[in-house]
């Protein structure tokens, strides 16, 4: 059971470090763009990949009463309102992050760029409102 | 908001680490109410006062904040 757990972060371990070795491999065949991409995605999936791996080993050495503690720890409803609290903030900084890279792009022209992060604002103002309407239905 | 944590725990020789099983939160928490740092919810309050067997208003001291 355990083995099959690991299965899937193992094969996209492995899937990660293949896509790193062939765009490394392929160097300047690749063009900018997707050697960018390749070694992006690479990154991503093999960092998610090693912290489910090491994640499912530690989860394997725990004692019963660190698993405990683990657990309690995790819905402790400090630690929810810290959790709560500063991914708020988060929030409110990325937008601030978000708005400085909108005029940026606009000073320095750069069109699909400054689609992107016009999107980038919109959605996050989009997300903020749906999740409003939902906390408001729930509590 | 103050609260009588310290002192009852301490009157019934009650360690944080203890309260803090009782209640199912971490110890950090305990530590926190004591020190004023954290307010508790309704039911962590409710939690507490239960198990020192009183009400929540005898735990928990309401102070109304100037405007």
């Amino acid at each position: 059971m355990k083995q099959r757990k690991n299965l899937l972060p193992a094969l996209a371990l492995g899937l990660a470090v293949g896509l790193g070795v062939a765009a490394a491999v392929l160097g300047d065949r690749l063009t900018a763009p997707v050697s960018g991409v390749a070694f992006g995605l690479a990154g991503a999936i093999g960092g998610l990949a090693a912290s489910r791996l090491i994640m499912a080993h530690f989860d394997r050495t725990w004692t019963p009463e660190e698993r405990k503690e683990i657990e309690r720890a995790e819905r402790d409803e400090r630690n929810v309102a810290i959790r709560e609290k500063a991914a708020y903030s988060s929030w409110y900084w990325t937008l601030y992050l978000l708005w400085g890279l909108f005029f940026l792009t606009l000073i320095l022209q750069g069109g699909m760029y400054t689609a992107l992060v016009s999107a980038a604002i919109v959605l996050h103002c989009v997300f903020y409102m749906v999740n409003m309407n939902r906390w408001t239905k729930k509590l | 908001m103050t609260n009588k944590i310290a002192q009852l725990r301490k009157e019934r020789r009650i360690s944080q680490a203890e309260l803090a099983d009782a209640v199912d939160v971490t110890r950090q928490t305990i530590i926190s109410l004591e020190n004023g740092r954290y307010n508790a919810s309704l039911l962590l309050a409710h939690r507490i006062a239960k198990y020192f067997g009183l009400t929540i208003e005898e735990v928990f001291l309401f102070e109304e904040e100037e405007p």
